[in-house]
């Protein structure tokens, strides 16, 4: 193995943010640049990059070798199992944007601002991946989401877009001031914000400090007080739900991703979405033992918390989706349906705390195979808004035929979504069920087998649309565009690949579960 | 042991002239029948190897291919078995497959059939189906062998698929053998489930038992009491014994559906309409022969549930008359000897039943070699009267068809069990042992025996009428039709096999001459002693099969034992051979008496009422098609009913409540941003006031 120092472990984070100072140089040298290539490729270059740091670092083993992984100033960051797996997945999921972004936004101006803001985003999903302190969460977050309110309201001259944006940014505060308000509870009642330093404190009862870098109780062992401490952990799950577009924090989704540009839909709903449940898995799993708080008493049963959220957010989402008649709405809602999915990784856990590892690892499988077929649906949006094709179901009504490609790699990501073995998305679905066996939540197996058939039913319209009614009105499709093809068929091929390569995926994932 | 090495050969070969035959065929001399008689001629070789080999005290179980295992210890494989009975059964099987091969060029070839290769592809698949059944190890290979014969018979049933009989006979013969295989199945399942292993017989290595079988097993839990190992017992809430009958029974219905016991018998006389050689081959060697064979495979399971034995007594003793009884009318020569098969399974199902092990096996191999021979002999009559089957229409074609005739006679007299012919060793020791058993088993078991002992016996009787009936319409008399008085002739290739059954069916009931044996005190009962092996030691120790084993289970979990009611044991024999001899003989001059004169008269009609009873075959198709259109169809239609209903409408309902409760939820997204941060808001704080007052926060 190459001996590396430290800080190149946050590589893939780092290699976002060159890009982004690349671009900006570039921008700088050339303002109102429409060298899309230039500006496309540098971005495609850097996420790549990223991914490619993450990949071999998993692969190398970096972060495998002790539990505690490659830790930074003085703890704040830390790159293990679970950031490589998260910065993975945020790199996919950029490469595949931007890629897709390079046709997209060929025709609008300040295409360097839109590729700076993607990767700045990216680099704070990166971040957030790594950050083991609520100080550094916040504002890894913060760099997400600032970015991202800008990116959904980049179609200036588009009123649907700027409303999205507006809206995004109006619940988006509300939402950061609960995570804030939140954060600083959890600080008054243990002393730290240092995950480590939280659970220790939560473990003890006692109130910690750190002192040179480790963590001490205070003087005179003033107690925690629990009551401060769940209020502040429920606001903490109000921050994460916000970003994961969970029930009640999910007004905003449907509305930022359907005015937002498809390529942005695609890497809010699957990247940044991503970037919130490694915050709820680290901070749950190390800063707030289930274990250690039902033992103290009077705190804040979470797992009960994610429970309900869960079962809220897949059935808001899934039955909102039934109804929807535009395809991006409701590829939106499913979204919001997936984020249900994926919260079964905090809530099928046993009372004593039991069988975390195996639902975290299942919701991360799921969050990769998501990454793929989410976005891959997302930019066939991106493709028919592209062609002017319209964006109710009807208008995709015989789009087989002109487009067969791309209408293929369609039908697998919506069947994968639903959870058929044609894609990934049947073994992580299978996964997450698993889990929820695993500690006998009946309620959580059956709210994700009632809405798996439910999807089942509003993605088959859009199959169904494609493949078998006939076409109604006349229309033509000029082009191609060679970036969002090769976006959209890369991700149908890594969806489907990851059908026999899912065993590998869960297999790290639970790795790096376990680890933390 | 160098024969074992090439066993899997003896059923490769077949298989290999069955894809002859089907890819090859049509560019064949013979249309692929040269491949299947060398195939089978080399199984026949490689048996009689095999059985040299065991009779040289060799025996062979071993796994030839694991194709699953699990985390689990269950493991599924492809093995071989070789005993004395496999061994015996092999050499039925190839020896009959080959005559059958043989006697087709002369049926099918001669006569200018189309389709040959298809034809000698089933044949040959058929054979290798059945002969991967005998060499089985494991219950589940054999189950999947037996469904390849299901298969390949209702393939060859519906040889000519261009009329309209064979296609709905072959249907049937699958449907029926199917519905009993359903059962036979959830019985597989059960005993993979409940043992975790399917095998017939221990492994061992080296003298140690490295994976042990299911009737071992069975027995351990019952004679030893050691059911810890055995986790279904408790599920199910059942002792060992009443558990392991109801597996029995399971597995017993795919035996009763094969082998055309009541009430699964109703396919066995349709199945006339295929070939006559492929009739031949089923009722002799292969089809049916598979549910005997089953039950005489894992006997050490069935002998540990005395319920189970009774079962198979009563269904074997009231086929055995039952059958006979409709035979006696019958007009078509096939359809007599499809009942007379019928009723012979029926004396080897009371043999296994009653504890009467050796004389099932020794009914089984004299029934496949006279039975083998009847066919084709009916065969060779079909040929002289150009395909028509009516016995009405033959007569005196004794003097016209002297080979035919002479070993038609041969069976025929080994079927209605006349000394010394083969069917009346093998008959009689099956009426014996029913009957000393009946008598020295207490309880409801011997009275169960005596009463199979009393239908067995009467059927004898209607043997012997309805067989000579048979001789008597086809061959005496003067010709009744045309083609009877210038009958075609046939060839070689039909009177060779005929000519070598023929001698077989007079002498092979030399080979258990119990009564002599008995009589003399010489050790002739050849099959006896191959059966039980040697005396200590041994592969009886290896594989726990013999016979000397199932008659100590016998004897202490059943508690069958012999009493000799007439004096000793002598006396008893004699009476008992003496009484079925004379109702054998009693058929035969009935028979004659009616049936013998140069222009014979039908006197079925003097049986009145009864004979359309008879004719109809006691209305078991009428009353199968009535449980079939009256009672599953209407029962389907209300489950449709209820499934277009109440289920349909329960999805439909389902579906308009989520789609209503979607456009609700679709509401709360009015758009105006002031509401979202209102809800958002809200739900936090409902949130926070559910938990602080479950937490006790406030």
């Amino acid at each position: 193995m190459v001996a590396l120092p430290d800080w190149m472990a946050l590589a893939p984070a780092l290699s976002l943010a060159l890009a982004s100072l690349v671009l900006l140089l570039a921008d700088s040298v050339d303002p109102d640049t429409t060298n899309t290539g230039l500006l496309a490729g540098i971005s495609v270059l850097g996420s790549l990059l990223s991914f490619g740091f993450a990949g071999w670092f998993i692969t190398a083993g970096t972060g495998m070798a002790d539990s505690t992984g490659v830790a930074l100033f003085n703890n704040q960051l830390v790159v293990d199992q679970m950031a490589l797996f998260f910065m993975a997945i945020v790199g996919s999921v950029t490469t595949l944007v931007v890629l897709a972004s390079y046709d997209y936004v060929a025709e609008h101006s300040y295409q360097a601002e839109f590729f700076v803001l993607v990767l700045l985003s990216a680099t704070g999903m990166s971040l957030l991946s790594a950050a083991n302190s609520l100080a550094t969460a916040f504002v890894a977050l913060e760099l997400v989401s600032l970015p991202s309110y800008a990116l959904v309201a980049f179609l200036k001259e588009n009123k649907g877009s700027v409303e999205a944006g507006l809206k995004y940014f109006l619940i988006g505060a509300v939402s950061s001031a609960v995570l804030a308000y939140g954060i600083s509870l959890v600080y008054a009642a243990t002393g730290v914000l240092r995950f480590d330093g939280v659970a220790t404190a939560i473990s003890s009862g006692t109130v910690q400090t750190i002192v040179d870098g480790s963590v001490q109780a205070q003087a005179g062992d003033p107690a925690v007080p629990m009551a401060i401490l769940g209020v502040g952990i429920l606001m903490i799950i109000g921050g994460v739900a916000f970003k994961t577009a969970s029930v009640p924090f999910h007004f905003w989704a449907p509305e930022a991703y359907e005015g937002a540009p498809a390529p942005i839909s695609a890497f809010l709903s699957s990247a940044s979405k991503a970037a919130g449940f490694v915050l709820a898995f680290r901070a749950f799993a190390v800063a707030f033992p289930i274990g250690d708080l039902l033992a103290a008493g009077g705190a804040i049963n979470w797992v009960m918390a994610f429970q309900i959220l869960a079962i809220a957010t897949m059935f808001i989402g899934n039955f909102a989706a039934a109804t929807q008649e535009t395809v991006k709405r409701m590829l939106a809602y499913s979204s919001v349906g997936h984020a249900g999915y994926v919260l079964i990784g905090l809530a099928a856990v046993s009372g004593s705390g039991e069988g975390l590892s195996l639902s975290m690892s299942a919701g991360m499988s799921h969050l990769l195979v998501y990454g793929f077929m989410n976005t891959g649906a997302f930019l066939f949006i991106a493709l028919a808004e592209y062609w002017g094709v319209g964006r109710r179901f009807e208008d995709y009504n015989g789009l087989g035929r002109e487009a067969p490609v791309a209408c293929a790699a369609m039908t697998v990501f919506l069947f994968s979504l639903a959870g058929l073995p044609i894609g990934g998305g049947f073994f992580s679905k299978f996964y997450l069920f698993q889990a929820t066996l695993n500690v006998s939540a009946w309620s959580l197996a059956a709210a994700l087998i009632i809405n798996s058939a439910l999807s089942l039913f509003y993605y088959s319209r859009v199959v169904k649309a494609m493949w078998i009614e006939e076409p109604t009105g006349s229309r033509t499709i000029e082009s191609y565009p060679m970036g969002l093809y090769t976006a959209v068929v890369g991700a149908a091929l890594v969806t489907v690949l990851l059908l026999p390569g899912f065993n590998r995926v869960s297999e790290i994932a639970f790795q790096a579960a376990q680890l933390l | 042991m160098a024969a074992f090495t090439y066993a899997p050969a003896i059923v490769l070969l077949p298989f290999v002239s069955f894809l002859v035959a089907l890819f090859a065929g049509d560019r064949m001399p013979k249309g692929g029948a040269l491949a299947g008689i060398t195939a089978t001629g080399g199984s026949l070789l490689l048996s009689i190897w095999v059985a040299l080999t065991v009779a040289g005290g060799a025996v062979h179980n071993e796994i030839l291919y694991q194709w699953t295992t699990s985390v689990e210890t269950l493991q599924l494989n492809f093995g071989l078995l070789l005993d004395p009975l496999s061994a015996l059964m092999l050499l039925i099987v190839c020896l009959i497959s080959f005559l059958v091969h043989i006697f087709s060029l002369g049926y099918m070839n001669d006569e200018g059939e189309t389709g040959l290769p298809r034809y000698y592809g089933g044949l040959g698949l058929f054979t290798a189906s059945m002969l991967g059944f005998v060499v089985a190890n494991n219950l589940l290979m054999a189950f999947m062998f037996f469904e390849l014969v299901g298969l390949c018979s209702y393939l060859l049933i519906g040889f000519w698929f261009r009329q309209d009989g064979p296609p709905s006979a072959a249907k049937k013969a699958f449907l029926v053998t199917r519905f009993g295989d359903y059962f036979f199945l959830i019985g597989v399942v059960g005993i993979f489930a409940t043992f975790g292993t399917g095998l017939f017989a221990p492994i061992t290595q080296g003298g140690e038992v490295v994976a042990e079988s299911f009737p071992m097993l069975a027995e351990h839990a019952i004679v030893d009491g050691e059911v810890e190992g055995i986790a279904m017992l408790e599920t199910v809430g059942m002792g060992p014994q009443a558990w392991f009958t109801v597996l029995g029974l399971l597995v017993l219905g795919g035996v009763v559906g094969k082998s055309a016991q009541f009430p699964l018998h109703t396919w066995l006389p349709d199945a006339m309409e295929g070939p006559t050689p492929v009739s031949a081959l089923i009722h002799a060697a292969t089809m049916v022969a598979a549910g005997v064979y089953l039950v005489a495979r894992m006997y050490g399971f069935y002998a540990l549930s005395p319920t189970a034995l009774a079962v198979i007594a009563l269904i074997g003793g009231f086929t055995a008359l039952f059958a006979a009884t409709m035979g006696l009318v019958k007009q078509e020569i096939k359809q007599v000897l499809a009942y007379s098969t019928i009723s012979q399974y029926g004396y080897m199902m009371l043999a296994l039943g009653s504890g009467g092990y050796v004389a099932a096996v020794f009914h089984l191999t004299t029934h496949a070699v006279f039975k083998a021979l009847l066919f084709l002999g009916a065969g060779s009559v079909i040929i002289a009267m150009h395909h028509n089957e009516n016995m009405w229409d033959m007569g005196g074609l004794k003097d016209r068809m002297p080979v035919t005739y002479w070993t038609f006679l041969a069976g025929s007299l080994a079927l209605a069990g006349i000394v010394p012919f083969a069917g009346f060793w093998s008959k009689d020791e099956v009426l014996y042992e029913a009957l000393i058993h009946g008598f020295g088993t207490e309880g409801g078991l011997g009275t169960v025996y005596l009463a199979a002992y009393a239908m067995g016996l009467l059927a004898v009787f209607f043997t012997g009428f309805y067989t000579f009936r048979m001789v008597y319409l086809t061959f005496h008399g003067d010709a009744r039709s045309d083609t009877a008085r210038d009958p075609e002739p046939v060839r070689w290739n039909v009177k060779g096999p005929l000519t070598v059954l023929g001698i077989l069916a007079t002498t092979i009931g030399f080979i258990n001459m119990a009564p002599v044996a008995k009589l003399t005190g010489a050790h002739i009962d050849f099959l006896h002693t191959w059966l039980s092996g040697p005396e200590e030691g041994g592969w009886p120790e290896l594989l726990s099969t013999d016979l000397h084993h199932y008659e100590e289970l016998l004897h202490e979990v059943p508690h069958v034992d012999p009493a000799y009611p007439l004096g000793g044991e002598i006396t008893t024999l004699l009476a008992s051979a003496a009484v079925s001899l004379g109702l054998a003989l009693a058929g035969v001059l009935v028979a004659r008496s009616l049936y013998a004169g140069a222009d014979p008269v039908e006197h079925t009609d003097k049986l009145g009422g009864l004979k359309t009873l008879l004719m109809h075959n006691y209305y078991q198709d009428e009353y199968q098609v009535w449980l079939a259109t009256g009672v599953t169809y209407p029962l389907a239609r209300v489950m449709n009913k209820f499934d277009q209903g109440v289920v349909d409408g329960v999805v439909n309902g389902i579906s308009s409540v989520s789609l209503f409760g979607g456009s609700r939820i679709r509401r709360i997204q009015s758009g105006v941003v002031s509401n979202y941060a209102t809800l958002l808001t809200l739900g936090l704080v409902l949130l926070l006031a559910a938990f602080g007052i479950m937490g006790g926060w406030f």
